[in-house]
């Protein structure tokens, strides 16, 4: 049998800039930056007080608000953006087609906001005081479990975590499903909130995030030699994988093909990648493998580019190691300049990012990016405004904690 | 069709560290559940758990963490972490698989499901933070609760280097960890993978959670032996586990050309979802039954093939219930199920490694282990052949597994005896 097509055929959205794939978009290519204040608890302790955290957010419109109260937010986020997703691709699940029907949505970090609760509820008033929700409402796996009872989704039911490769993952191993026929459609994704105390004192604590408290929108700032590490991002993305016959049969719109997925292991140290960035070269090499394109096919790429000094780096040596003398025709940028790093949502947004890059012909900004870092010159990092091209194919990347790539190869449908 | 056979096996779980003791304790009627010390249970109507023995009360069979990580590293990691690591060392040097050169390192996957993570680490964070200020937290923090740091760890040690996968999908997480893994062989992306589950969070918060979902048994914490008893009438919850289940599995042309000795096939596996409820299974177990009908698909089998079934069996009164269903409308009465959480409770996330490793020594030593304390069998039971009270041996070519979670996810996985 040769190897099923896949399609994207829904996206659904929720970031600091917007609740919605329009709006954050329209914020993305306009080079806007998602930063604020921290406001959902008393930050002025930390080190770091701002973040790209969702504002305004309501369930209203998806999903009843009593049913989201037994919910950690990132499950919110994720039912959002799912629903959107669902909505958008105008999927209807029949009896027949349920069982090949399914969803695989994860998050890097899941509900530590409710384990910090539930801790504090155990500590000061006692265990007995605990919600009956507090486990569902907290593990990672329950914005897929939730989306697959709402719908009557009887397909492959998975949740992924690989830190900030999660979303990249989650897509990545849903469209190998749909390949190799275990399921027609898959929705596919990653959510996170991160942004609690123990989230944002924990990645503070491994000196991970930038300080610039008196500039949040100037903190994310990507290949710039005034980086300082990267801002949290919330939010969730969700993306309706389709196996291409039936998409076309059913007349679905078709936003891009999957082509190509790849992985690969640092196998190196627990939060730091070599400096001649070997894992996400392999991971790249990899995806560019499995779609079978020359590399020059590649107009355009999604960076996983946090803003950390290594890690920034590292990328960059990737980037032009695998597309050699090609490395002066692609455009690069991180659209994490804008709604920071979404962690374990990180590549699923990324990846809608990437779509809507082929869709409207054009490279999102990477902004602040005012002095470009010497070992991250000789690359288009597309600074401060978005650039209208041509754009056949483009390559999502992520890197996480504990070593681990992954990369996906999105293509124009022909 | 690329074949996918078991080179390595390694375990830790409430019945010791290392697949022979635990095997051999299990065929035994061991329990692993215990009574919990009471500084960590005092207010918490469940006071049993299956706990990981330490070495110093268990000498032939203890965990001894030192033994796998040095002492200033193990601040830096929650105990899930240090588990899949030990699980690791034993299944690797069992299948002998050290590579040295990048290709083959490139070749080698480590997909490690956890279902909790670091519930403790970040439980243990919170209290720092309220009590010291979040500028006190350890630069560790983050690495040690991040559940993919398990699998993050055991490719940094071992020098892996290909795909690195964390599936979360509760407790069917390990079941699809080891599914995720042999699709990667199958497919030609790796030609190794070590996969399978840990799991350590029994503390208090945990616990609570676990407890508030109605989950838990409470009736039998004066006699903790008893306590996980599925399919017997008179269970009313399951018995929370820790530990670790790893397995080293291989594109079988692969193995035999290293000279490495097969010790099971994986020949089949199958996951879906019930959508139908966030913690409870539907009656008739119909998700269930489609994962194990998906995987005797994929396998190309009948169920008249298929000898022994290691349940997921949790011992909770509705779970139970809707296997059993699940079971005799698959195979009826012609496979022996165990139910081996019986003796070492739930270990969540790392259950489906643990039952699976389980699953291949009964394949391998033809026998059929025990399912504990089950006095009385639920009605429901009736027309099933469940292995009670004592091992059996059993002539058997095929054995499936299952694991069940929370969200409604259902996983099944098949393997043949090698020979």
């Amino acid at each position: 049998m040769s190897r099923r097509r896949v399609v994207v055929t829904g996206l659904g959205m929720v970031s600091a800039l917007g609740n919605t794939v329009a709006d954050t978009w329209d914020g993305i290519v306009n080079g806007k930056s998602g930063m604020a204040p921290i406001t959902q608890f008393d930050a002025s302790a930390f080190t770091t007080q701002f973040s790209a955290s969702v504002k305004d957010f309501s369930v209203e419109g998806y999903y009843p608000v009593k049913d989201a109260r037994k919910m950690d937010p990132f499950i919110q986020f994720g039912m959002v953006a799912g629903i959107q997703a669902i909505r958008d691709a105008g999927l209807e699940v029949t009896e027949e087609d349920a069982p090949r029907m399914g969803l695989s949505i994860g998050s890097g970090i899941g509900g530590i906001g409710s384990i910090e609760d539930g801790t504090h509820t155990i500590d000061t008033k006692g265990p007995r005081r605990i919600s009956p929700f507090f486990v569902p409402g907290a593990i990672i796996n329950m914005i897929a479990g939730n989306l697959s009872i709402m719908y009557g989704m009887q397909g492959p039911n998975i949740a992924i975590t690989t830190a900030c490769t999660t979303g990249t993952h989650s897509i990545g191993f849903a469209a190998r499903m749909i390949m190799h026929g275990e399921a027609d459609v898959m929705v596919a994704g990653g959510a996170e909130m991160a942004t609690t105390p123990v989230g944002l004192g924990g990645f503070a604590a491994a000196r991970a995030l930038s300080t610039r408290n008196d500039d949040p929108k100037a903190a994310s700032r990507p290949w710039d030699k005034d980086r300082d590490g990267f801002v949290l991002g919330d939010g969730a993305g969700v993306l309706v994988l389709e196996e291409y016959e039936r998409a076309k049969a059913r007349g679905a719109k078709i936003y891009a093909e999957l082509v190509g997925f790849g992985m690969s292991g640092d196998a190196y140290h627990m939060t730091s990648p070599p400096e001649n960035g070997a894992g996400a070269a392999a991971s790249m090499r990899n995806a560019v493998k499995d779609a079978g394109i020359p590399v020059d096919a590649i107009n355009y790429i999604n960076a996983h580019g946090t803003s950390t000094q290594a890690g920034d780096r590292a990328e960059c040596q990737a980037v032009k190691s695998i597309m050699g003398s090609a490395v002066d025709q692609v455009a690069v940028s991180s659209t994490k300049s804008m709604i920071g790093h979404l962690l374990g949502a990180a590549g699923a947004v990324e990846a809608i990012f990437s779509v809507l890059a082929i869709r409207d012909q054009v490279a999102p900004p990477t902004i602040n990016l005012d002095n470009v870092d010497e070992d991250c010159r000789g690359v288009n990092l597309v600074p401060h405004t978005a650039q209208e091209m041509a754009i056949d194919a483009v390559l999502s990347n992520s890197f996480g904690f504990g070593g681990t790539n992954g990369s996906l190869l999105f293509r124009k449908v022909t | 069709m690329r074949r996918v056979v078991v080179t390595g096996l390694g375990l830790v779980s409430p019945l010791g560290v290392g697949v022979e003791p635990n095997w051999a304790r299990l065929l035994n009627g061991q329990s692993g559940v215990r009574r919990l010390p009471e500084a960590t249970v005092s207010d918490l109507a469940v006071k049993i758990a299956g706990v990981v023995p330490d070495h110093l009360e268990d000498p032939e069979a203890g965990f001894n963490a030192d033994r796998f990580v040095p002492v200033k590293e193990q601040r830096k990691m929650d105990r899930f972490m240090l588990l899949a690591l030990a699980a690791a060392e034993e299944a690797v040097t069992q299948a002998g698989w050290h590579p040295k050169h990048a290709r083959e390192q490139e070749r080698t996957a480590t997909v490690i499901a956890s279902g909790v993570g670091g519930f403790p680490a970040i439980a243990a964070a919170v209290r720092t933070t309220d009590t010291r200020g979040a500028r006190r937290l350890s630069p560790f923090t983050v690495p040690s609760f991040l559940v993919n740091l398990a699998a993050g760890h055991v490719s940094i040690r071992h020098g892996y280097k290909g795909p690195i996968g964390a599936p979360v999908t509760a407790c069917a997480a390990s079941v699809q960890a080891i599914g995720d893994a042999a699709r990667m062989i199958r497919a030609d992306e790796v030609d190794v993978a070590i996969c399978g589950g840990a799991e350590a969070c029994i503390d208090t918060v945990s616990l609570g959670g676990f407890l508030a979902a109605r989950a838990l048994s409470t009736n039998f914490n004066d006699t903790p032996a008893q306590a996980s008893r599925p399919f017997d009438i008179a269970r009313d919850g399951f018995v929370m586990g820790e530990g670790a289940g790893l397995l080293v599995i291989e594109e079988l042309e692969h193995a035999l050309a290293r000279g490495a000795t097969p010790i099971a096939e994986i020949v089949g596996y199958g996951t879906t979802a019930d959508a139908y409820h966030i913690t409870s299974g539907p009656e008739d177990g119909s998700g269930a039954r489609r994962a194990m009908s998906n995987a005797l698909a994929q396998a190309k089998l009948s169920p008249v093939d298929i000898q022994h079934l290691n349940a997921h069996a949790t011992s909770t009164p509705l779970g139970d219930r809707g296997e059993l269903a699940a079971i005799k409308a698959t195979f009826g009465d012609r496979v022996a199920v165990s139910a081996t959480k019986s003796a070492t409770g739930h270990l969540l996330g790392a259950a489906g490694g643990l039952e699976a490793i389980l699953t291949i020594l009964a394949l391998r030593d033809q026998i059929a282990p025990p399912t504990l304390n089950l006095e009385n069998p639920d009605p429901a039971s009736e027309g099933l052949d469940l292995v009670r009270g004592t091992s059996r041996p059993l002539s058997m070519e095929h054995a499936i597994s299952n694991g069940f979670g929370f969200g409604g996810v259902n996983a099944s996985v098949i393997f043949r005896r090698w020979r």
